[in-house]
């Protein structure tokens, strides 16, 4: 049993050695074949650089290379291997020292040197000691990076580091040149302008006194003779203020300064009155008038109806002007429409006297006539067509001529518009002179003796009640004491201008009285300035009595319904439209769209809160309520209840106090129905035509 | 000499036909400028490509209609066609998150509506006019460098 048990014992002894053996063996021939792998590896890794790469023995002698050395130094490898390593630099001795170095420091970084190769190239030398297993220093691993591309490119850096400043200050040169012209070019332009300026002052406060005193002589009981003497002075009047306003447009057009206005019109009465003005015209020298218009142009527009007037009055009389039988056709055609805009062509036709095709291009430029006989024929400055043209493409427009010598021309522009909701409909027609505007009390403000004598004949025409102030400090005097209906106030005046004494009676007297600015000199700033303190329009002399007229009818019409509703507002427990009335500058058309509005959301989100309340959906209520905020202060509802809604914004949206938002709900909703009430109240005496 | 300006687009979206009308009002004074107005982001969005100069938006687009996307998303949308196009959010609430929300989302500025609003929304332009101008100043002389 015992021997059994050794036997066995020895069995399992030797398996267990003869398997460690067996495994020892493997170990050993794998390790030598991976060495040399390695070793294959190594070497393949130093060939691949491209920097030349030495050993070096402690005396200084190369021991291995890999092919960059070969490469660099242009010497066979046999050649190379067991030469002196320094003889290969332009400086042998400090190679020298380097070398000394690593076996000093055991290492060297970056030092730059120069191989004696074909070319001497520049290296960085790289060098570090090896070592054996016991820590003897066997040589040196160098590797001398060639950095001769390196240099290239650091070279083409700086040169183009040194094109680019110097392209830097040509064009800094460049723009100084350029600002400095367009600074004597724009002082240029101003001073033309204030040249325009100063001059169209000049003439037209005379021509204000000649031709209005014409108009009124005119109206005096005269003979034959006389009357057809101030006809004519009338007519060279008139035909004077007409240059002087297209040098005016003119100017203003080159300086920019041309705004135009985006207001809804209705596009078809538009036109329509503006061919009217034509009618006795066209009947005295019988010609037909044919009118064009495509009904498929939306009815209102958003655009310049002024400036359109402009254009189309500078090309029709043109027509007529170089048209002795025959016919003058006026054209609208819709040519394109998109969801916001339409483009529309107009084109004025007649069989006049034609234009040479050789003049054909240069009708559209400044005091162009199409031959120099023509104004002596026909009269006219040659300015129209250039307004025309400037008008047109100032609004992103194009106008064409065709014509053919003794048959006739064709002028088109197109024209782009907005589209408008057809709600808005703020009409600005020419009015109508017939409007029954009567009891009006009128306060002109004019220093200048004779257009104080002017206005009294015009306004006595009108049959309107006026009194005189000479500047601005008696007119307010004027106005503390007795209530008029409108002001003319001149801007120009000694002791007190038009600008001071407006802005004292819309800031200190707080009143909102319709004030017309009466000025002689529109290119400026002035507008601007009218507009800044609170004028409501302005007229430019000399003064059209038609314009007058409309000016002051339109201004009281605007006016007349808010102070109407001005005594109401007084007895209304929760709106106040001073707010409103503010916002919209009494215009009651605005304030009638706003109270629509108003009247038109207000009800639903009320009930969408009552509902979403009951449903207890604080998320709909906390929207219903959200919106409706900005209308407390819009529609002059008092504070306190503004916050009231508020609050139930707040508890809404943080679901707290939810037990509190019933009853502020219910609060609201009475404050709005009542609100509602009293502004269906008000819209019925905006409403009301005066 | 001088060539005439080109006016400035705005877009207005608010689905408050009052407070929009008001704004609307308020803006046509301004004769430099051009409104266009939407009651919804989705018809916002889907004009984008007329390159508003300034989008004013309101943050609370969907109490109307409920489906409808509200400001914040209007506001992305619009940043992810044009991250340039400045934003400015309205709401008629005064709260720290609405603002930190805007401002994270890209909008330029965050204005409560109250009477003041239109003041405010006013002189925000003037301001994302200015910082154009000198972002358009700053990248002319970073090229030339």
């Amino acid at each position: 049993m015992t021997n059994d048990r050794r036997r066995m014992n020895n069995i399992r002894q030797s398996i267990s050695q003869s398997n460690y053996h067996r495994h020892h063996k493997i170990n050993t021939m794998e390790t030598i074949s991976s060495r040399r792998q390695e070793s294959r590896y190594t070497r393949s890794l130093i060939e691949a650089s491209r920097d030349p790469l030495f050993t070096i023995n402690p005396e200084g002698k190369i021991t291995d290379i890999n092919n960059a050395s070969v490469n660099i130094t242009e010497v066979t490898r046999e050649n190379l291997i067991g030469t002196d390593f320094f003889e290969y630099f332009t400086e042998p001795e400090k190679a020298r020292e380097i070398y000394k170095q690593v076996f000093a420091e055991g290492f060297v970084a970056d030092y730059p040197l120069t191989i004696r190769d074909g070319k001497l190239t520049e290296v960085l030398f790289n060098g570090s000691v090896y070592k054996d297993e016991f820590g003897k220093v066997l040589g040196v691993v160098v590797v001398a990076r060639d950095i001769t591309d390196h240099r290239i490119v650091e070279k083409e850096l700086m040169k183009a580091k040194k094109r680019a400043e110097s392209a830097t200050r040509i064009a800094e040169k460049a723009k100084n040149k350029a600002e400095f012209a367009t600074q004597i070019a724009e002082e240029a332009v101003k001073s033309k302008q204030q040249f325009l300026s100063n001059m169209s002052h000049e003439i037209r406060t005379p021509m204000n006194a000649i031709i209005g005193f014409t108009k009124v002589l005119l109206k005096t009981d005269l003979n034959a003779k006389q009357k057809e003497y101030l006809n004519a002075i009338k007519i060279s009047g008139d035909a004077l203020t007409v240059l002087i306003n297209d040098i005016l447009d003119l100017a203003k057009v080159d300086a920019g300064k041309m705004i135009f206005e985006q207001v809804p019109f209705k596009m078809a009465a538009s036109i329509l009155a503006m061919i009217h003005l034509f009618e006795t015209k066209i009947q005295e020298k019988n010609l037909l008038l044919k009118k064009e218009y495509d009904n498929n142009i939306p009815n209102v527009l958003v655009g310049d109806p002024v400036r359109l007037h402009q254009i189309i009055l500078n090309l029709v009389s043109n027509a007529v002007k170089f048209t002795i039988k025959g016919e003058i056709t006026v054209s609208v055609r819709l040519l394109n429409e998109d969801k916001d805009s339409v483009t529309i062509e107009f084109s004025v036709t007649d069989t006049g006297i034609g234009i040479p095709g050789d003049r054909l291009e240069h009708i559209f430029e400044n005091f162009q006539q199409a031959s120099s006989e023509t104004a002596r024929l026909y009269g006219g400055t040659g300015l129209g067509l250039a307004i025309a043209k400037q008008l047109i493409e100032s609004q992103g427009g194009t106008i064409t001529a065709k014509s053919k010598l003794g048959a006739g021309s064709t002028f088109s522009f197109i024209l782009p518009f907005q589209k408008t909701d057809a709600e808005v409909e703020l009409i600005t027609e020419t009015k109508e002179l017939n409007a029954v505007v009567e009891n009006i009390k009128v306060l002109v403000v004019e220093d200048i003796r004779l257009n104080q004598l002017l206005m009294k004949t015009l306004l006595d025409d009108f049959r309107f009640e006026h009194e005189i102030a000479a500047d601005g400090k008696i007119a307010i005097e004027k106005l503390q004491n007795k209530s008029y209906d409108i002001i003319l106030m001149d801007l120009h005046m000694p002791v007190m201008d038009g600008f001071e004494a407006t802005e004292y009676i819309r800031n200190k007297m707080h009143s909102q009285i319709p004030i017309i600015a009466l000025t002689a000199d529109v290119t400026t700033a002035d507008l601007e300035k009218c507009k800044s303190v609170g004028m409501n329009d302005y007229i430019s002399k000399p003064l059209d009595e038609r314009i007058l007229f409309s000016k002051i009818a339109d201004l009281l019409k605007k006016s007349m319904p808010v102070q109407d509703i001005c005594l109401p507002a007084d007895r209304s427990e929760y709106v106040d439209l001073t707010y409103l009335k503010k916002r919209t500058k009494a215009n009651p058309e605005l304030m009638r769209e706003m109270i629509l509005l108003y009247l038109k959301q207000t009800p639903s989100l009320i009930s969408q809160m009552k509902q979403a309340t009951y449903d207890k959906d604080w998320d709909s209520v906390y929207s219903a309520v959200h919106k409706m905020i900005p209308s407390f202060s819009i529609m002059g509802i008092h504070k306190d209840f503004e916050d009231m809604a508020k609050k139930v914004q707040e508890y809404s949206s943080t679901q707290k106090h939810l037990d509190e938002v019933q009853e502020l709900v219910l609060k609201l909703d009475n404050v709005c129905s009542k609100a509602c009430e009293e502004l269906e109240e008000k819209l019925k005496l905006i409403k009301r035509p005066k | 000499m001088m060539t005439n300006e080109k006016k400035i687009l705005l877009f207005l979206v608010d689905d408050d036909e009052l407070f929009l009308k008001s704004l609307i009002i308020d803006f046509a004074d301004n004769t430099e400028s051009v409104v266009q107005t939407f009651l919804t982001g989705e018809q916002c969005v889907e004009n984008i490509s007329q390159n508003p100069d300034v989008v004013i938006l309101d943050y609370n687009l969907n109490s109307v209609d409920k489906n409808a996307i509200n400001g914040l998303e209007t506001l992305d949308r619009i940043k992810a066609i044009n991250p340039l196009t400045p934003v400015i959010m309205l709401s008629s609430q005064d709260k720290i998150e609405v603002a930190v929300n805007c401002m994270k989302h890209q909008a330029f500025d965050y204005i409560v509506k109250s009477e003041t609003a239109f003041v405010r929304l006013q002189k925000t332009i003037t301001t994302i006019f200015h910082y154009q101008e000198i972002e358009k100043a700053l990248s002319w002389y970073m090229e030339k460098m």
